[in-house]
């Protein structure tokens, strides 16, 4: 296990959507450090900065080839990122390496850019039939069926607002912070809670587990994501609630722009999101407006910690007989260390039967019993 | 127990044994009729021994009642058309999606999951294929519902349903995987069914234009780098798409197996991402806007980011993982002694083709390769099938991937090292059916356990 720094979160774990109000059976024995022969375990304390160019083998696309395009191989794999997973992870921000999605910074120059994560190159299947069908299908000719339709048309259908702060409202638009919080209480509070702590199984909007979100433990419980401590973008909850909030409700005249805008300066506020550098906070009587929103875009707590896709991290042979231990059991080879679902109350295995609690009836297939 | 396949010696037939004669007599294969001869046998010396392959029904009572005709045999069916569309049998009606209603607070932003375990074959029938909403299901009126392409183009275009359909069409069978499959089980196992750790995905035939035909159509410009496509459901569910992605094979669906979409599909056309995460195939698609930045949509950000141990996230991760599971036996089974069984199984890669499925009975030490048993497509599900004969002890099952990449699917406890135990989405390692010993306290019961 990753012995980096130990959070461990208290709180009750809630309802969020399909993970986190999930109930946790395990037997009386965790397993203790799993180990892995094929991977160093990593010390995060040990962490290196991240230097820029790590000296991948520049021939990597030749190693690719040779191994028939398979660029997931654990082979082909190791000859180009070398043998340390967990290195792996470290180096994810690195843009010469070629199973890495390119990162860059697009909101002016600040520290947690709108990500470009891009396919890897090392995907080569993927670029060759993107070349085909696209950057290379030079005698194309439209067929001429659709309708030519002016951008205009597009006025109200034209929702999006991306992470680079394209799509904004003009910065006469806006409210009041403190006006926006009474819109929130009558648009949102009945689902999300008054400051955002949720209400009726509803997701929290703030108030979540203080960063960083590390569980370095099998056991620690899954730890609350809200806005303040997980969301990288200011932009995304502007245009997700007027995208589709309130829920039963979505995208409301009553609300508008002005309100929106309103509403996501208050949700900004109760999740403590700084302005500057010197963390200056939103105010009640502070008008909030697209510019205020691009201000908090570029400090939301948890943005420096988004990487793109770097998978695989995962790379094994294909062993048939007397396999190494990591790839046997709890990984240390023993095999009668695993964790069971909860048993009836009669101490028997659950099955897909009618006693099982918050199922209907009895399931499918089910031969015996 | 052994886990070796024994020499296969199945009940011959009188007119299997003639057309392996036939094969052999032309000078064909030695295998014929489903019976593999492991040894060339000449025209005249049949080597097959009778009595030794109906061994298994010696000593076995028969039975000797009569048996009666039943009522269907004795009185006439319904005409036709009595059902102008067609109804599973209603001896069928336990085959259903399912839904755990603690999962969410609200069944318009829920998931069911597919009976995996009474599928049968490569496709998921229609009605049977898993629901997400984000904003509850929809009736949308075709002639009502557009498609626009817009943005960085040369020429913003509007397609009505007809208009799709007269483009040049292509057919794929593909796997739609939730990235939240077997999202319950990053902790420990839950629940005892495949329905439960694998049912947020499906395998249809999807029919429906090629994305780079409609975007070469709009001409998308040099700097058009990211697409945005959104639903015109209450969600307006939306994703970012780079270019790369759809122009390599993503298709605008208006069919799955031959009809028009499922409402609880995308009705009329849901876009199609093959071997990559469900949620970016948004469901009633009406806009695609070409642009050079992605959104960063609540589901690219808020949801569908895994976060790893050590407190960062991993983002915009579109491909589903080399992935496999064992449907027979698994939990909602019960063995029947011991004795012969076929282990039967599906795999699926979102980078291409399954290449092998290997079987292990013993935790992970030994493998044996499973026989792929379907058409092997890229990015759709794959069958494999392994006989073995089960000794009455107590077996850990699990299956293994390996897709044509090279990718082998890792276990459990390596995933969750690197990956941590709050991840959430792309569980993709390898589950453990552990078969209690006969003669235990469970004695034959399959369950869902993990290391
Ligand atoms: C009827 C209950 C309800 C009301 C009222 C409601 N919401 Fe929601 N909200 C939901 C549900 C359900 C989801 C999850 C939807 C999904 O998963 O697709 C959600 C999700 C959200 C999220 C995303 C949370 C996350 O962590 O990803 C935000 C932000 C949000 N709502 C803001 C609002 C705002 C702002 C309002 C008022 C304008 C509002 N909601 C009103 C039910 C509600």
């Amino acid at each position: 296990m990753f012995n980096s720094k130990k959070t461990l979160v208290a709180s009750a774990v809630s309802g969020a959507l399909l993970m986190s109000g999930v109930a946790i059976a395990m037997s009386d024995k965790p397993a203790e450090g799993a180990q892995t022969g094929a991977f160093v375990t990593p010390d995060a304390s040990a962490n290196p900065e991240l230097t820029g160019v790590r000296g991948y083998p520049e021939n990597w696309r030749e190693i690719v080839d040779a191994a028939d395009g398979r660029y997931l191989d654990a082979q082909v794999v190791r000859t180009i990122l070398g043998d340390n997973t967990r290195q792996r992870l470290v180096e994810k921000m690195d843009p010469t390496n070629p199973y890495s999605f390119e990162v860059h910074d697009s909101i002016d120059g600040g520290p947690h850019g709108n990500m470009q994560c891009k396919v890897p190159e090392a995907f080569v299947d993927v670029w060759e039939r993107a070349e085909a069908n696209y950057f290379n299908d030079t005698d194309f000719v439209a067929y001429g069926y659709g309708t030519p339709i002016a951008e205009e048309a597009l006025a109200v259908w034209s929702i999006h607002v991306d992470a680079s702060g394209n799509g904004l409202p003009s910065n006469d638009v806006g409210m009041n912070v403190l006006q926006g919080g009474d819109m929130y209480i009558q648009f949102c509070a009945v689902c999300h809670g008054e400051f955002g702590e949720g209400a009726r199984g509803y997701l929290p909007l703030s108030e979540g587990d203080p960063l960083p979100l590390v569980t370095s433990d099998f056991n620690d419980p899954a730890p609350i994501k809200t806005v303040g401590n997980y969301w990288p973008y200011a932009t995304t909850l502007f245009d997700y609630n007027r995208r589709a909030m309130p829920f039963w409700t979505p995208n409301m005249p009553a609300i508008g722009d002005a309100g929106y805008m309103g509403i996501t300066g208050y949700i900004l506020q109760m999740n403590d999101i700084p302005l500057d550098d010197q963390g200056t906070r939103i105010e009640d009587d502070d008008f909030f407006n697209a510019e205020m929103l691009m201000q908090a875009n570029k400090y939301m707590p948890n943005a420096g910690n988004f990487f793109c896709d770097h998978r695989p991290v995962i790379a094994n042979e294909r062993c048939m007989s007397d396999c190494p231990d990591y790839m046997v059991g709890d990984g240390t080879g023993d095999i009668t260390n695993y964790r069971t679902a909860f048993r009836l109350p009669d101490g028997t295995p659950q099955y897909n039967v009618e006693e099982r609690i918050g199922v209907d009836a009895p399931g499918v297939g089910h031969h015996g019993h | 127990m052994t886990d070796k396949v024994v020499e296969k010696v199945a009940v011959q037939t009188e007119e299997s044994r003639s057309q392996s004669r036939r094969a052999f007599l032309k000078g064909g294969a030695a295998v014929a009729g489903g019976v593999m001869f492991t040894q060339a046998a000449s025209a005249r010396e049949i080597q097959f021994d009778p009595k030794r392959a109906v061994a298994p029904y010696a000593g076995r009572e028969e039975i000797s009642t009569v048996l009666q005709d039943q009522s269907a045999r004795k009185a006439l069916g319904w005409g036709v058309r009595q059902y102008p569309y067609g109804m599973p049998s209603p001896f069928e009606k336990e085959v259903q999606r399912r839904t755990l209603e603690w999962l969410t607070p609200d069944s318009m932003a829920s998931i069911t999951m597919s009976p995996l375990q009474s599928l049968h074959g490569m496709i998921t029938p229609n009605g049977l294929h898993f629901e997400r909403y984000h904003g509850g299901g929809i009736n949308i009126n075709p002639d009502e519902h557009r498609l626009v392409i817009h943005g960085l183009v040369e020429r913003p275009l509007i397609f009505t349903m007809d208009d799709l359909k007269r483009f040049p069409s292509e057919s794929h069978v593909l796997f739609a995987e939730c990235p939240a499959n077997g999202a319950m089980e990053w902790k420990g196992v839950q629940l005892n069914s495949v329905q439960w750790t694998h049912g947020m995905m499906s395998c249809v035939e999807w029919t429906g234009v090629k994305l780079s035909t409609l975007l070469k159509e709009a001409g998308i410009r040099p700097e058009g780098t990211w697409l945005i496509p959104e639903g015109a459901d209450a969600s307006g569910m939306a994703r970012s798409v780079p270019v790369e992605l759809a122009m390599d094979d993503c298709m605008i669906a208006y069919a799955q197996n031959g009809e028009a979409l499922r409402p609880e599909n995308g009705y009329p056309i849901r876009l199609v991402v093959p071997g990559c995460e469900a949620n970016m195939w948004v469901k009633h698609l009406r806009r695609i806007q070409v642009t050079d930045k992605p959104l960063q949509h609540r589901e690219e950000t808020s949801k569908y980011t895994e976060l790893m141990p050590d407190g960062t996230v991993q983002n915009m991760s579109w491909y589903m993982e080399a992935n496999s599971v064992i449907t027979y036996p698994s939990p909602d089974f019960k063995m029947q002694g011991p004795g012969r069984y076929v282990a039967k199984g599906i795999a699926w890669s979102g980078r291409g083709k399954v290449d092998h499925v290997d079987i292990t009975f013993d935790g992970g030490r030994n493998w044996t390769e499973a026989k792929l048993t379907s058409a092997v497509l890229p990015k759709a599900w794959t069958r494999f099938e392994l006989e073995f004969d089960w000794d009455g002890s107590e077996l850990l099952m699990m299956s293994r991937t390996t897709d044509e990449t090279g990718y082998v699917q890792p276990n459990m406890p390596q995933m969750r090292e690197i990956e941590g135990t709050n991840n959430v989405y792309h569980r993709t390692a390898m589950v453990t059916w552990k078969i209690h010993a006969h003669n235990s306290e469970f004695g034959g019961m399959i369950e869902n356990v993990q290391f």
